[in-house]
């Protein structure tokens, strides 16, 4: 089944939000993605937890169909791209080295509260890395969602998730928030929950369903 | 036999009869079958002195043999009836001039006592399953217990069928190793498969003695009927319209207990008793188990020595020792079962054959039936038997570790020992490699858990032992099997503790909000530190907490006493008043529909604005009705493309699609067969909430989910994650995992009661069906549609639900625009 964008117009240009859980803008030929939590099933693992490793393999699957499906010359990752320190552990350190290697795009990392865990990233990981936040055009990206003075900002951090309901069936979906100012990126790791948002009067919601996107 | 008795248990014999007690023959069996070494179970009713029949008999060996360390241990499943119980224990000790400490551990006992406790345990123990096993986490627990002559474990009945109940099996198979000649004497009221709770409480091992006495305690039971049914509610369980009755008729000269079935609801009568009698003030007081424990024991102190005359409680108040002078009990709500009602009965009239009082108030109409048949039933004297649960693997998996910790144990070892709890005689070889490959290395999987050691196994005996400081800590925390939300403590900006609530209320509360607690009005501040600060509100109140865990289903004896009930008034037969009382509803249902035949089953189906409903009313009780909900569903939906939406009560299903369904057609008698049975309840639980529901409790037990507690570090954030989350995980990337088949299995026992549910189809399929077409929804199909909670269940693809859901929400928005 092929997969569904949405495309919305923002500061004058074009975005598409990906069902792969990422905003891709084509003009600069930008993938952005927030909140990987990488290792995070290994920290549970290290704290005594006995979770199944399997969700990066899946992230970094779909992480490398979003980089191959958009032709994205560049990568942004919003903040919070590992979980905790303990959690990168050699085997994953390892393991995204090796498909780093694989993707021959430049990679930014705008710090976010989990990536403090880890002053300096792995070197063959070959990530540059941003302290607070970088404005490119009409947007600002950064982990916290605050807004900026003359930009749109895009953020992560709050895992939105949708409710969507009538009579008693009931569904929770990952989702893009679209504020006037600001907007959230959904969580790009599965392994994540998630803060329910609700629409309010400017604002726009963008439900992660399957394979496609759905305004709702 | 009195002139060969020794010193001790004769000036214990002399104290009994100086305070003016006979002792009954049970005791007296009692007391010789511990001094002949025997284990069992002392089956008598509540306040006919259980505790000394069990207690007299080691408390003179201790005086005897001069030694100093613990020797009895006494287990109550409510550490808020621990404080009653050591004075208890302590009493008879002013007849022996020995050296002995009674003492309590609990979660409520102060550190400094624990950390005394650490360096030397009382002679006589008094605790909680869960403080036992955080004693058998400790490295010296092998040594702690070696002198033990006698454990106790009160109230066996209400652990019996839990997985506390498992977990205190585990323990009691692990102080049997530690101290191999120590006797067990579990006490329980109101049961009854009595045999088998015995077994379960001495093991494999022996052969349990059982003790009961014929003290009868006659039971007067009434119901409150409502001035005029016309005005009663159809739905709902606040019974506020029966208050102002209430009110009249409680009466501060005579003590009384209040039961409400929960913690909002007695919230909500105290307040509004308070506003109807302003005058009882002082008088009139609240309890439940949210509430901060010195207010409880305040409370409890205070209907002791009668400055409380009327107490608005909880199950808090269920279990206990003597309240003495309680005159009187009332149940608002239904009591749910028959146990219940004479265990909530007993807690008035407090002395052996004296007559006990209970009053039922219906909160709306169609429990006026339920207690007729409650009435009916407990003078048949139908109690439900209370089974303990099969090997679950969660909890042994918490029990090894605890064990790791406590001194570390051998494969072959502590195999023969876990056989040796009745839950676990049937533990396999496999059962027990794969549980401890759990906590070993995570699962037999290795590659999957690369990073996971819990438990890790040191030569040169292959000794299982946990060496990480960090994941000790962690497993300390977690002990237990008690499911709950993580909890909130409430405290005002003042200072000063006021009780917890769960955090998922809290988290729904914004600053400002203003709610009712343990008796007050609150005002919400903000949430820190696992902590809510609050202020006294002004004005009204918006909401009461809500707690989970609430809501009994009713009882497989209840069920069957309501489905006679109501076929005796089907034929006319109103003779209980109660029945007289319901009849202009009964009779609306007889007119729109019919009332339920005990013979066949009566459906409904309705057209209305929410869509097509079918109403199925098996009266087997909320959890038979969830998993037959389910499967029912899963079959229609293989006859036709549709989801549905499900809502069970305690009488019935309610099914409501939005389109069109061919109801009738489908309700044929091979919809109700029990062929592939557990096939169908599978892939139903597979497409529904269940396995995902009963998997919080497991994840929790098993260690996957550490709770929120108040005492938790920081660095336990990094791992928290929703048990609906790690659900989801294992789904996916580790679907054998065994913890998702007991999942699957506690749905199929617990949540679909399988064995009742087979029972239910059973009848189902060969009992007629009274399928009729209904205008509206009728007075047993409102309850349903009001009180609509409900799993869903669907087979369309999530992008059609989504694009209708969608469809719906934006014609609200049109209409709203």
């Amino acid at each position: 089944m092929a997969t569904r964008r949405c495309q919305v117009r923002l500061g004058g240009t074009e975005v598409e939000l990906l069902p792969e859980r990422g905003l891709y803008w084509p003009e600069r030929g930008l993938l952005a993605v927030a909140d990987l939590h990488w290792g995070k099933s290994e920290s549970f693992q290290q704290h005594g937890i006995p979770l199944p490793t399997g969700v990066l393999e899946d992230d970094l699957e779909r992480l490398s169909r979003a980089l191959r499906t958009t032709g994205a010359r560049r990568l942004l990752l919003v903040g919070d791209l590992i979980h905790s320190r303990r959690g990168i552990t050699a085997a994953v350190r390892e393991r995204i080295a090796t498909w780093r290697a694989g993707h021959d795009v430049e990679m930014v990392l705008v710090r976010g509260n989990h990536d403090r865990h880890l002053k300096t990233l792995p070197p063959e990981w070959r990530l540059d890395v941003l302290e607070t936040h970088t404005d490119e055009g009409p947007f600002r990206f950064a982990h916290h969602p605050e807004p900026a003075t003359g930009r749109y900002s895009w953020a992560g951090h709050l895992h939105p998730v949708v409710r969507l309901s009538s009579g008693a069936d009931r569904l929770r979906l990952p989702c893009f928030h679209l504020g006037p100012s600001v907007g959230i990126l959904p969580a790009f790791s599965a392994f994540t929950g998630g803060v329910d948002m609700t629409r309010r009067a400017g604002e726009r919601i963008f439900a992660i369903a399957g394979e496609a996107v759905v305004e709702v | 036999m009195p002139s060969n008795e020794r010193g001790a248990l004769k000036k214990l014999r002399g104290w009994f009869r100086g305070r003016g007690w006979t002792p009954y023959s049970f005791q007296k069996e009692a007391w010789a079958a511990y001094s002949r070494g025997e284990s069992g179970l002392i089956h008598v009713p509540t306040g006919a002195g259980k505790t000394y029949a069990a207690y007299i008999g080691p408390l003179a060996d201790v005086a005897e043999g001069g030694r100093q360390g613990l020797q009895i241990l006494y287990v109550t499943p409510l550490r808020a009836v621990s404080r009653d119980i050591e004075l208890a224990l302590w009493a008879p000790l002013e007849a022996l001039d020995a050296d002995i400490l009674v003492e309590s551990r609990t979660g409520d006992t102060s550190s400094s006592v624990r950390q005394r406790q650490r360096e030397r345990l009382p002679e006589v123990l008094i605790t909680t399953p869960e403080s036992l096993s955080l004693l058998l986490a400790n490295e010296r627990a092998a040594e702690l217990f070696a002198g033990l002559r006698s454990i106790i474990v009160d109230e066996w009945h209400e652990l019996l069928s839990t997985k506390r109940g498992t977990q205190m099996e585990l323990a009691l198979a692990r102080l049997r190793r530690f101290a191999p000649s120590v006797r067990t004497w579990a006490l329980s009221a109101t049961l009854a498969n009595l045999d088998m709770a015995a077994r379960a409480a001495v093991g494999t091992h022996a052969t349990p003695t059982l003790l009961s006495s014929d003290l009868e305690r006659p039971i007067e039971v009434r119901t409150l009927l409502p001035d005029s049914v016309d005005s009663f509610p159809w739905a709902g369980h606040l019974g506020f319209s029966m208050l102002e009755k209430v009110g009249a008729w409680l009466d501060p000269a005579r003590s009384t207990l209040l039961f409400t079935n929960t913690r909002s609801q007695a919230e909500r009568w105290y307040e509004g008793l308070r506003f109807a009698r302003p005058e009882w003030e002082g008088l009139i007081a609240l309890h439940h188990g949210s509430i901060d424990r010195e207010e409880r024991e305040r409370v409890e102190r205070g209907l002791k020595d009668g400055s409380v005359r009327i107490v608005v409680c909880t199950s808090s108040l269920d279990l206990g020792v003597d309240f003495g002078p309680v005159e009187r009990v009332v149940q608002v709500g239904s009591p749910k079962g028959i146990a219940r009602s004479l265990q909530r009965a007993g807690r008035s009239g407090h002395r052996p054959g004296e007559t006990c009082h209970l009053l039922f108030v219906p909160t709306h109409a169609l429990e006026l039936v339920e207690m007729a048949a409650a009435r009916e039933a407990l003078q048949r004297g139908e109690v439900e038997p209370r089974l303990p649960l099969r090997k679950p693997l969660d909890v042994l998996a918490q029990h090894l570790v605890t064990c790791a910790m406590g001194g570390g144990f051998t494969r072959e070892a502590m195999r023969a020992e876990v056989r040796e709890a009745t839950s676990y005689r049937e533990l396999t070889d496999e059962e027990f490699e794969w549980t401890l490959a759990l906590v070993r290395e995570g699962s037999p999987t290795l590659r999957a858990y690369a990073e996971f050691r819990r438990v890790v196994e040191v030569e040169p005996e292959g000794r299982f032992i946990v060496a990480d400081a960090r994941i000790a800590r962690l497993h300390k925390l977690n002990i237990g099997t008690i499911s709950s939300d993580a909890t909130v403590q409430l405290r005002y900006w003042s200072g000063g503790r006021i009780g917890s609530v769960e955090e998922s209320y809290v988290s729904r509360m914004r600053p400002g909000d203003t709610f009712l607690f343990a008796g007050k009005r609150l005002e919400f501040s903000r949430l820190k530190d696992m902590t809510a600060y609050v202020k006294p509100a002004k004005g009204k109140v918006s909401q009461t907490p809500r707690w989970y865990g609430s809501r009994l289903p009713l009882s497989g004896s209840l069920a069957a006493a309501v489905r006679r009930t109501l076929h005796a008034a089907r034929h006319g037969d109103v003779t209980a008043e109660e029945l007289a009382a319901a009849w202009p509803v009964l009779d609306a249902q007889a007119r729109l529909s019919r009332i339920p035949a005990a013979g066949t089953c009566l459906a409904e189906t309705c057209e209305t604005r929410e869509g097509h409903h079918l109403f199925l009313y098996p009266f087997e009780g909320r959890l038979v009705h969830e998993g037959l909900a389910a499967l029912l569903a899963l079959r229609f939906t293989r006859l036709r493309k549709a989801t549905f939406s499900l809502s069970v009560n305690d009488y019935g299903i309610e099914f409501l699609t939005s389109d069109a369904f061919p109801y009738e057609e489908a309700l044929r008698p091979a919809l109700f067969t029990r062929e592939r049975l557990v096939e169908d309840i599978l892939e139903s639980v597979n497409l529904s909430e269940l396995a995902r529901r009963q998997f919080r409790d497991i994840a929790r037990v098993a260690g996957l989910v550490l709770p929120g507690l108040p005492g938790a570090r920081k660095s336990t954030r990094q791992v928290q994650a929703s048990a609906s989350l790690i659900y989801d995980v294992f789904l996916k990337y580790d679907p054998d995992n065994l913890l998702l088949v007991q999942a699957r299995r506690e749905v199929l026992e617990q949540h679909f009661e399988q064995n009742r549910l087979a029972g239910t189809l059973e009848r189902l399929e060969h009992s007629p069906l009274e399928l009729l077409p209904v205008r509206r929804p009728t007075p047993l199909a409102f309850p349903l549609v009001v009180e609509r909670i409900s799993a869903s269940l669907s087979n369309e693809s999530l992008l059609e639900r989504v694009e209708r859901l969608k469809e719906r929400w934006q014609r609200e928005d049109a209409r709203s625009a």
